[in-house]
Order: C-alpha cells, then sequence, then structure tokens
C-alpha cells in the first residue's frame, strides 16, 4: 500500500481538464482496497464524481459508491450556511449578512470564506465519529476547486487568520491550517497533462506551495500520456522509412504512414514536457497513459486506479 | 439575436469577415486552446493591414508564451511581428496586451477617484486587495474595464479578447455583471455608513437591539470586519460612478454588430451542448454570435489543406530500408496499421462531433477546425501555420 494512503486528507489539485476527479476517484479505489474507510469530496458543486460511480446519487449529504468508499459534492454556499448557522445560531443575523446578494460577496472576498469553509466542511467529515466514537472516514480525499491560481483554497486559512485574530472563525481556521500543514497528516498530489501549458503552470505551482509551506507536495500525476506508438526496433525501421521513401507510399498505408508519424511525434512531445517537469519538480512522478475512452468509470476507473498504485 | 446580425454561411473566407469586426471576443473553456486562437487571429488580422490589439487575463502568462515574447507588462506592448516571424513587414501592426487585475485596479481608483487624498485612502485600506482581487468575478470586471480603454482607443482597428479561463465558456458575460450587481445598488443600499447602521437598527424586534447582533457577529469574526467593510465601502462608492460609467459602455460595446463572439471548442466531451448553451445565451442577451473554433481535430487529410494527398504506389515497399532488420520493418508495418485503425477511430469520433455541430447549426455560421497536429504552437511563425484552417 503507498504511504500516501496512511495520511489523513489527500488534496488533489491542478487546473481544469487536466482530469483531477479521475485521479480523485482512483485514489478512492485504492484506499478502500486498503482498507481505510475513505471518503471523496469534490468541492466545486459540480457532479463531475457521479460521471466515475454511474447511478449513485453524490450529493452534500454523500452517497456511498463502494462498501468502505463515500462520496460528497459539497457546494460553498451549502457548507457556508452549515457552518455559520452552527456558529452565529440566529437565522436573522445570518440573512442579514451572508444570506443578502450583496453583502456575501464582499463578506467572501474579505474573509475568503467560501474556500476556507468548504475545506471546514471536508474537516467535519474527517471528525466524524460513530456510535463507539470511533472515527468514520480514515482518509479524506479532496478534489480541490480548479480555481485560477489553484492556490487560493490552500492559503484560505493563512488569510482568515490574519484577519480575524481571534474568536470562533481563527480558531477553526488555525485547525485547518495545522492539518494541511503536517505532513505526516496531509499531502497535496498535483495533476497534469503532458502539455506545455499544463506543465508551465504544474512547475510555477509547485514552487509556489514549496515556498508557502502551506502543505507538502507528495507526488505530481500526468494524466493521459499517449503510448509510445513503437518498440525501438520497429521505431528505427519506422524512420528509416519516412526519411527515406515516405513521399513514395501511397493510398492507404501513405496515410496509416502520416498517421503514425504524427503519433510517434505526440509521443515525443509529451515526453520532452514529462522530462522537464521531472527536472524541475523533485517528486514521484507517475505517468498515466491515456485512456481509451473519454468517460472513465468501472473498468477504465480500475486500470487509473492500477496506474496510481506506483505512488510513494 | 436578429436576422442581420447571423453572418453569412461559412464560406471559403472562413472566419475572415470576423477580422472586419471591431471587437472580438473568444470564449472557451480551459485547456481548449483559447490564447493560441486568440493570438493567431490577431496575427492573420496584422498580416491583413489591420492595427490589432490582443488583450488577455492569464496569471500563467501564456500569451507571452504564445506570442514568443518572455514577459510582457500590464501595458500595450507593440510586437515585432515580421522580425519574429521571420517575414517581411507586414501592412498592418500587432499589439499585445497582458492584464493584470491588480494594477488594472490600481489604475481605476488612481483615475476615477476625486482626489488623490480619497485615492491613497482607498487603496490603503486593509481590505482593498482582498476585495478588488478576491471578489468572484474580478478578472472578468477587469478585463471589462480594460476593454473599455482599448476598444475607445482610436488606435486599434481590431481587439481581440482571450477571456480569462474559466468552467464555462460564459463566465466572461455573468462575472462582470454580479459584481457590477454588486457594487452598485448593493453597496450602496447596504454598506454604506448612514444605511448601514439603519439596517441594524432594523434588527431591533429581536428585543436586544442590533448593536447586540452586531457585536455578536463582530465576536464571531474576531475583529472589525463589518465596521471596516463599510468604511471601505463609503470611500470606494466614490469612483462608483465612473466604474458603473464603463461598465454600461462595455455592454453597449459588446452588443454592437461591429463585436462578434467565438467559441473556440475540442471535439471532445459535450462539444455539442456547450456550444448549444453558448449561442442559446447569445441570443437570449442580444449578443452577436461569430462562429466557432474546433480545435485539436484528429485529422487524417494531409498537414496544411494545401498539400497534395500521399503520391505513389499504394502499399509500402517490400523490401525494408538499407540496414534495417527485416523482421523489425514486418512488425513495424503490421503496427503501423493498427496505429491507423486507432487514429481512424479518433478520426471518426471527430468528425461525428463536427456533423453534428453542422446539423445543429446548420450553414448559418462560419465555423472551421484545427488539426491536432497543430499543438504548442509558442512562436508567431507557428502561430502563422494555423491561418490556412482558420480562413
Amino acid at each position: 500500500m503507498s504511504e500516501l494512503l496512511r495520511r489523513e486528507l489527500l488534496v488533489v489539485a491542478g487546473k481544469g481538464g487536466v482530469g483531477k476527479t479521475t485521479v480523485t476517484a482512483a485514489l478512492g479505489l485504492l484506499g478502500q482496497r486498503a482498507g481505510r474507510s475513505t471518503a471523496l469530496v469534490e468541492m466545486a458543486g459540480t457532479s463531475s464524481l457521479v460521471g466515475m460511480f454511474p447511478g449513485t446519487d453524490i450529493g452534500y449529504e454523500g452517497a456511498t459508491v463502494l462498501p468502505g468508499l463515500r462520496a460528497f459534492s459539497i457546494s460553498a454556499k451549502q457548507s457556508v450556511e452549515e457552518y455559520l448557522l452552527r456558529h452565529i445560531r440566529i437565522r436573522a443575523l445570518y440573512d442579514l449578512v451572508f444570506g443578502n446578494r450583496f453583502i456575501a460577496p464582499f463578506m467572501n472576498a474579505v474573509l475568503g470564506l467560501s474556500d476556507l469553509i468548504s475545506l471546514g466542511k471536508v474537516m467535519d467529515l474527517g471528525w466524524e465519529v460513530d456510535d463507539q466514537g470511533e472515527r468514520v472516514y480514515d482518509l479524506l480525499v479532496l478534489d480541490s476547486p480548479a480555481t485560477g491560481h489553484g492556490l487560493t483554497m490552500l492559503r484560505a486559512p493563512q488569510a482568515m487568520m490574519d484577519i480575524a485574530r481571534k474568536g470562533p472563525l481563527f480558531q477553526n481556521a488555525q485547525l485547518v491550517h495545522d492539518l494541511l500543514a503536517d505532513p505526516a497528516r496531509s499531502a497535496l498530489i498535483l495533476v497534469t497533462l503532458p502539455e506545455e501549458m499544463p506543465v508551465n503552470e504544474t512547475i510555477q505551482m509547485a514552487e509556489a506551495v514549496e515556498r508557502s509551506g502551506l502543505i507538502k507536495l507528495a507526488a505530481v500525476v500526468v494524466n493521459g500520456v499517449p503510448e509510445a506508438p513503437f518498440a525501438p526496433d520497429e521505431e528505427r525501421a519506422f524512420k528509416a522509412l519516412v526519411e527515406g521513401r515516405e513521399a513514395r507510399v501511397g493510398g492507404e498505408a501513405g496515410r496509416a504512414l502520416r498517421e503514425a508519424n504524427r503519433m510517434l511525434w505526440r509521443r515525443g512531445l509529451a515526453q520532452r514536457h514529462i522530462d522537464r517537469l521531472r527536472r524541475s519538480v523533485p517528486v514521484p512522478l507517475i505517468e498515466v497513459p491515456r485512456m481509451p475512452s473519454p468517460s472513465i468509470h468501472g473498468e477504465t476507473l480500475e486500470a487509473l486506479a492500477g496506474h496510481l498504485e506506483a505512488l510513494p | 439575436m436578429s436576422d442581420t446580425q447571423r453572418l453569412a454561411p461559412a464560406g471559403s473566407d472562413g472566419l475572415l469577415p470576423l477580422l472586419d469586426k471591431h471587437v472580438l471576443v473568444c470564449c472557451g473553456t480551459g485547456g481548449v486552446g483559447k490564447t493560441t486562437i486568440s493570438a493567431s487571429l490577431a496575427l492573420l488580422a496584422a498580416k491583413r493591414g489591420k492595427r490589432v490589439l490582443v488583450l488577455t487575463i492569464d496569471p500563467a502568462r501564456r500569451l507571452a508564451d504564445a506570442l514568443g515574447v518572455a514577459d510582457l507588462p500590464d501595458e500595450p506592448t507593440p510586437i515585432p511581428v515580421s522580425e519574429l516571424a521571420g517575414i517581411p513587414p507586414i501592412s498592418g501592426e500587432l499589439t499585445a496586451l497582458m492584464l493584470d487585475v491588480k494594477s488594472t485596479w490600481d489604475r481605476a481608483i488612481r483615475r476615477f477617484a476625486p482626489d488623490q487624498e480619497t485615492a491613497d485612502r482607498i487603496q490603503g485600506h486593509r481590505f482593498y486587495r482582498k476585495i478588488t482581487e478576491g471578489i468572484s468575478g474580478s478578472q472578468e470586471y477587469s478585463a471589462m474595464l480594460r476593454l473599455c480603454d482599448v476598444a475607445e482607443d482610436d488606435d486599434y482597428d481590431l481587439v481581440v479578447v482571450d477571456t480569462p479561463p474559466s468552467r464555462h465558456a460564459l463566465e466572461f458575460l455573468d462575472a462582470p455583471r454580479r459584481v457590477s450587481d454588486v457594487l452598485e445598488e448593493g453597496v450602496l443600499r447596504w454598506l454604506i455608513a448612514p444605511s448601514f447602521s439603519t439596517a441594524w437598527a432594523g434588527l431591533r424586534i429581536f428585543g436586544k437591539g442590533g448593536a447586540a447582533l452586531f457585536q455578536i457577529f463582530e465576536r464571531f469574526t474576531g475583529s472589525d470586519v463589518l465596521t471596516g467593510l463599510s468604511e471601505f465601502v463609503t470611500q470606494f462608492s466614490t469612483v462608483f460612478g465612473e466604474l458603473r460609467s464603463r461598465a454600461e459602455r462595455v455592454d453597449a460595446l459588446l452588443r454592437r454588430p461591429e463585436t462578434a463572439f467565438l467559441l473556440v471548442t475540442q471535439p471532445t466531451g459535450n462539444a455539442l451542448g456547450e456550444a448549444d448553451a453558448f449561442v442559446g445565451q447569445l441570443e437570449d442577451e442580444g449578443l452577436p454570435f461569430g462562429g466557432f473554433v474546433v480545435n485539436r481535430v484528429h485529422w487524417s487529410g494531409p498537414e496544411s489543406p494545401a498539400d497534395a494527398p500521399p503520391r505513389g504506389p499504394s502499399g509500402f515497399p517490400r523490401k525494408p530500408p538499407p540496414g534495417i532488420d527485416a523482421a523489425a520493418y514486418e512488425r513495424m508495418i503490421e503496427r503501423t496499421w493498427d496505429l491507423h485503425g486507432t487514429y481512424s477511430a479518433w478520426a471518426e469520433h471527430d468528425r461525428r462531433v463536427l456533423a453534428a455541430l453542422r446539423e445543429r447549426f446548420g450553414g448559418e455560421i462560419p465555423y472551421q477546425q484545427v488539426p491536432d497536429i497543430l499543438l504548442e504552437l509558442h512562436d508567431l511563425k507557428s502561430l502563422g501555420m494555423i491561418h490556412p484552417y482558420l480562413v
């Protein structure tokens, strides 16, 4: 079992469209198989996880998608409401300030509330206990929102601590902050694609995370890596043919050569970006091949989880 | 959308008519190659004699990469096209502007505040950065502020807007409006000092009076957040008038027939649904739709539309090239046919998506497909490689 699965919290981050949610779901499978009671949480309020576990009803209250694996889809709005009503206890006060569609955006901006309280909600799941007082979940896997900077959410606790120097919000922010910052309890996994811009952004984010000390970056997952089209001796034969006589191969075979050439080129390009990433980000890097189908569930999700077994 | 706003069917000109517009807004979700397509269109227009500004907003500075310029400040920067692209001098001009949210707000405050002292007070407030940069939609709002400036500037025939990366193609329309709403009514009604206290006083029905609630709240947040907020907004309200007038001007600008919205998409996932939603919302709002660019299409055709199909005898040569092992050669040929099968399936999938788009939107709109071979174009020379596919 990967050491990572022994943590309490795994944060999965990366730009939109890089396959964060599939990595989150696959980590959930691994956690569940390792006998860790696992909760998956997506924060965007979208229901991407449902696509990985078809037929389930994943919402704010969560749904059991496999024995020992629950999935939640939480929205900032619901989390903020639940949290604030629990703490302020006066509905009218909540409505006046946070329920007000004009003031709420300011409060959110000033306090970074959405991010912080969404994180807080995730932590509440971590603290949930059953009748015997045992923790319900051993492992939380958080699919973080694909915001512009990606780091915004992780910075929220510190930002709150700077604004509110005391009081319940401060204390809660500190609890979240301490959990994230403890490398024995939390780890960050960045997800990217083997393309120029996503790799640039991942390198920048890894550096920013390292500088900030907010959370320990444990691994990078590169999704959608095109497979090597040829074995080395086949590739030599292919190149000799293409470089020597391609123009003279016509018809279907000519088209096939051209397509194979593109796939070879794509592979080479991906490889260069992966090498660059490896040089710049000194953590284990897991390559996940491009999946044959765009919708990932069932067998393809299993296959993805299989690749993630290489995680440290 | 009225009939006059509909564009002519996609003829041999492709997206060319769009280059005669004044403002071209490129929308699309993150990761579809929006920045590359925007820069490429801007370059194309410049080559055709236009004075073009391409406006982008992106913390990762992707335009700098796409234009082959290491770093661009938050000022319009002329791009030495012929030098960078290795082509003869062009008749137009290409200027790039990489928008920075922080500088845009700073500039707006300095310009719109009634006096230096007020500007200093606003910018010195502890909530200034948090609100102007943290409020949801701030990126889009700043882009609008900047668009207003450059679109009213006679120096440019065409402004290409590369919208901020987002989950939904239409965030660029919604977000600034949300910010405007909040700034205009909300703040005035709720947070400006005099009415602020009235709002709290209104809570007297609780018996203890608004003040008590206020204290509960401030105890909860651990500091004088509400007071600070009211203070800030009271100062900030001095720039509302100008901000609102700009928001209105941009709104009017975006509705003009000289503006066009372009959707950059990929033939994966829910391309059709996304296109439907995009066109639908533009129609609902009376905004002019320009067309689609379907990027990264698997392509069984030649590298460039001008290339001839492969010539020569059909089939692989029987004899391996000199120095190549015969068995490896045979395996390679077998493997190449396998790959051909895989690639054809991808291309077929993309063809179906494109056919569905064509059927849904018919000949009313120009749309162009750009093959997946044109990836990672990060200098001016390679940006030009897209042009044959755009027109």
